[in-house]
């Protein structure tokens, strides 16, 4: 019996390494293109940004991490209801985020500046890349929401719940990097 | 760490990274109208410490042993 | 099985792709569908190979279908979706051996090229089969030695029953197709591929649908190697035999840890950078126009900071295998174990930090060119200890001069040459001149193919016995080993003369005066390409009708001699307990280096 645990708990560990240095790997792409955003244009920024917009996005990103934290802590614990719950609200605010993105952020954006300028180019790069991360997180939420109804995870042995949850912090992370460099700099 | 801790220190952090969000809004587009790349990179870098520490839980890359929680 | 149910979901997946362009208005052959084509293909060819079901089964409630291993399937088993290491190892060899001998062969044509200052082929073509030689031999060096011999080797050489995660393994591999698939296709299209491996902006957003096949392969290429790497940092970090700590892991291991490294991190950027061209070509976005507001050397700064690290990641393997089998067939133990794992780790913290030398004649001031010419000759110094390392150990040694000691040899030989010409092209003032004159292609050949291909062709040689469980024949292999060594030094000596002289490479003509050096080079190429028949004629009738192998045919020291040849499904019938460092020969005192025994190591797997 010892030994399952401890064979469990070797096997997650190895699983949170191997998901670490994907996203330190991932986060290259990410360094790639905020570089090229500050080498190609310096810190200019267009005065028709839409800064309320900006502001949104972001706290809605902030707010479903704290409920990823507050679905972690419960599963963790055991207290599966709580764990369907905020990873619900979750699933959610990120839906929200892309669709804020996809339907008033780009469309604003094609105005005032294009994917054939500078700044259109690393507006539109930055943003594309990260929503296609946000889609990607939502997704494997999506299956860590229904692995939790049938029963799948316990306080022991949710690897695949933590893991999600870990990657859509990281979602966030990238993106308390990319707000300041489109919206707020220069 | 028991559960209702947890959930405390969660709702500390995202205290904190509001009063920061709200931080770098203020100054640069508000009060101060522009802000360096310098102010703005330095507070990106706190408030990235905060979620890689308190949300994703980087410490327990370091305790191979701990396992799961 | 895997590869036709693969490519019948890969079409149905492409027919998705271009009919979602068509909804949207898009012409078939615009980059747009053939870019949506492609990504459906990819999905629809992984899936179909195994992802769906092996893996992807489970993650709706369903229960995956068993993999084939090493027992089972005969050899059909090579060509499914299997997630046992020595399988995979085997499939990345004969993949890559194949594409090898082809790149090989393009090298022939352009030979025949030049072996007049106007060849047959026209500029266009000659570029496509230049480029399409560069970009498959970039690719041989990274995947074969990682890919093959390290998938295979690296959890044997530490006592694991495997890597940390097979499905991923399998999936590095089963990415490889496509991008074959991709390059021949591209290869035959109009316009072909006229920008070298390189593909620099903008030249490469202008030319048509060809070159979009190229950015796409060689980005998936990317994926497979930075999911290879991550592979093998965890593995290597995790999965170590009892008392295999990190001062007794054999020196191989430490190459390829290092050459993860790297790959993990520094693949992205390449990725990055062709994945910017794909946008500028798809969706009109502006990195590489600078009079839209975009960078006029972008390109070349982010595929650079991967294109370095890149050749270590080609290198550093070959550096941990060359000292491996010096070490053993010296009979020595290695000579300044901590100083070469100290360089090797040196190289992986040098070389992120270097990568302008390849752009000093793109006009960027002074003194940025001289902080990298100075980090670059940095780089000499960890370089300097490994030689060192290999020197002393073979310094007053009995060796045994077999097939794979022989390439080790080799290497060393051809790498000093390498590393000092490398010199020459590290300093801005000598650079200059040098910049893309075949002097560059001597150099690089002299590290790459002198260097890594050596080391390659050494640890083919050193562990056929163990992968196929029969000997090759050793007259054969060093015949084979002198044709090349001799050939190789009188191609690519010559050829950096000619880059003296003023020759410009990734040009299909040049002045007649340098007509008689040129054939001179072209003849020995064609005698270097036939000794690789030798080398296939020894490969194939040793699997065939070989001498039976033994566990371990030279008395080495290291695992994955404690175990049959070929090995046992998981690899070791015990776990393997480590108990002394791996190259202590001949000292008075040490232990075995490991014993493979009933009750031998007490601990759990996870200690
Ligand atoms: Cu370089």
């Amino acid at each position: 019996m010892t030994t399952a645990i401890a064979e469990l708990k070797y096997q997650i560990y190895n699983r949170r390494l191997g998901l670490w240095l994907f996203m330190l790997s991932d986060s290259m792409v990410f360094l790639a293109l905020l570089a090229a955003r500050y080498y190609m244009q310096g810190t200019h920024r267009p005065p028709e940004v839409n800064q309320p917009l900006g502001l949104v996005l972001t706290s809605i990103l902030l707010a479903s991490s704290f409920f990823a934290n507050r679905a972690d802590a419960s599963i963790a614990h055991g207290d599966r209801a709580a764990f369907l719950r905020h990873i619900g609200i979750t699933i959610v605010l990120g839906v929200a985020f892309l669709i804020l993105v996809v339907a008033v952020e780009w469309p604003e954006a094609l105005h005032f500046a294009p994917p054939s300028t500078g700044y259109g180019t690393a507006l539109f790069s930055l943003t594309g890349l990260h929503a296609t991360h946000v889609l990607s997180g939502v997704i494997v939420l999506l299956f860590a929401l229904l692995k939790g109804k049938r029963g799948g995870y316990t306080a022991e042995d949710h690897f695949g719940a933590e893991g999600s949850i870990i990657y859509w912090h990281f979602v966030d992370l990238v993106w308390v990097f990319i707000y300041p460099t489109l919206y707020l700099v220069g | 760490m028991e559960k209702a801790a947890l959930l405390r220190v969660g709702v500390l952090v995202l205290v904190v990274l509001a009063v920061l969000t709200a931080v770098e809004y203020w100054v640069a587009v508000g009060g101060l109208g522009g802000a360096t790349l310098t102010l703005l990179a330095l507070l990106a870098l706190a408030k990235a410490a905060l979620i890689v520490d308190y949300f994703m839980h980087v410490g327990k890359l370091f305790q191979p042993e701990s396992g799961g929680h | 099985m895997s590869v036709i149910k693969g490519l019948i979901f890969g079409l149905v997946g492409f027919a998705i792709g271009e009919g979602l362009a068509f909804l949207v208005g898009q012409d078939p052959f615009s980059d747009t569908a053939i870019t949506l084509g492609y990504i459906f293909f990819l999905i629809g060819w992984l899936l179909g190979a195994g992802v769906w079901d092996h893996w992807a089964r489970g993650w709706f409630g369903l229960k995956d279908k068993p993999t084939p291993t090493l027992a089972s399937n005969g050899w059909m088993r090579y060509l499914m979706f299997s997630t046992d290491h020595k399988v995979i190892g085997v499939q990345y060899l004969v993949t890559f051996v194949a594409l090898f001998l082809l790149a090989g062969l393009l090298a022939m044509v352009i030979r025949i090229q030049l072996l007049n200052p106007n060849g047959p082929l026209d500029p266009q073509t000659y570029n496509t089969v230049m480029s399409f030689h560069g970009i498959v031999m970039i690719a041989v060096a990274v995947a074969t030695m990682i890919g093959g011999l390290g998938n295979y080797f690296v959890p044997l050489l530490i006592g694991a029953e495997d890597v940390a995660f097979p499905r991923i393994n399998a999936l590095s591999y089963w990415f490889v197709p496509p991008v074959a698939i991709l390059l021949v296709i591209g290869s035959l299209l109009p316009g072909g591929f006229q920008s070298g491996w390189r593909v620099y902006a903008p030249w490469a957003e202008r030319v048509g649908p060809s070159m979009l096949l190229f950015l796409m392969a060689f980005l998936t290429f990317g994926v497979s190697s930075i999911l290879g790497g991550l592979n093998f940092l965890v593995t290597i970090i995790r999965l170590r035999a009892p008392g295999m700590t990190w001062g007794r892991l054999p020196i191989f291991v430490w190459g390829i840890f290092s050459a993860a490294l790297l790959s993990l991190i520094f693949t992205q950027f390449v990725a990055t950078a062709l994945l910017m061209e794909i946008l500028d070509r798809v969706v009109g976005m502006a990195f590489f126009a600078p009079d839209q507001g975009g960078g006029a050397v972008l390109y070349q700064h982010i595929f650079w900071v991967y294109s370095h690290p890149a050749v270590y990641v080609m290198i550093l393997p070959g550096f941990g295998l060359m000292l491996e089998i010096i070490t053993h067939f010296a009979r020595k133990p290695l000579f300044g174990y901590k100083w070469a794992v100290g360089a090797l780790l040196g190289i992986v913290g040098l070389s992120d930090i270097v990568w302008v030398h390849h752009m000093f004649t793109s006009g960027l001031p002074d003194f940025i060119n001289a902080a990298f010419m100075t980090a670059t000759e940095l780089i000499s110094i960890p370089t300097g200890l490994i030689f060192l390392c290999a020197l002393g150990t073979i310094w007053q040694a009995r060796m045994r001069l077999t097939t794979p000691m022989l390439f080790a040899l080799g290497f060393v030989f051809n790498f000093a040459i390498g590393g000092l010409t490398g010199i020459f092209n590290a300093d801005v003032p000598t650079d200059l001149h040098l910049h893309n004159t075949y002097w560059v292609v001597g150099h690089f050949h002299y590290t790459i193919m002198g260097g890594e291909i050596f080391a390659l062709l050494a640890g083919m040689y050193y562990w056929f016995p163990k992968i196929t469980g029969r000997m090759y024949n050793e007259a054969l292999g060093k015949l084979h080993f002198w044709i090349t060594f001799i050939t190789f030094n009188l191609i690519f000596a010559p050829m950096m003369l000619t880059g003296l002289f003023g020759m410009n490479r990734h040009v299909a003509e040049y002045p007649p005066e340098l007509g008689g050096i040129n054939q001179f080079i072209s003849l020995f190429s064609f005698v270097l390409g036939a000794g690789f028949l030798v080398f296939v004629y020894n490969m194939v009738t040793a699997l065939v009708r070989g001498p039976k192998a033994v566990a371990n045919p030279w008395q080495l020291r290291t695992l994955e001699w404690h175990t049959s040849s070929p090995p046992p499904e998981h690899n070791f019938h015990h776990l393997p307990q480590v108990l002394a460092h791996p190259y202590d020969y001949g000292v008075e005192g040490v232990p075995a280096h490991a014993v493979v025994a009933a009750g031998a190591a007490a601990a759990p797997a996870s200690e």
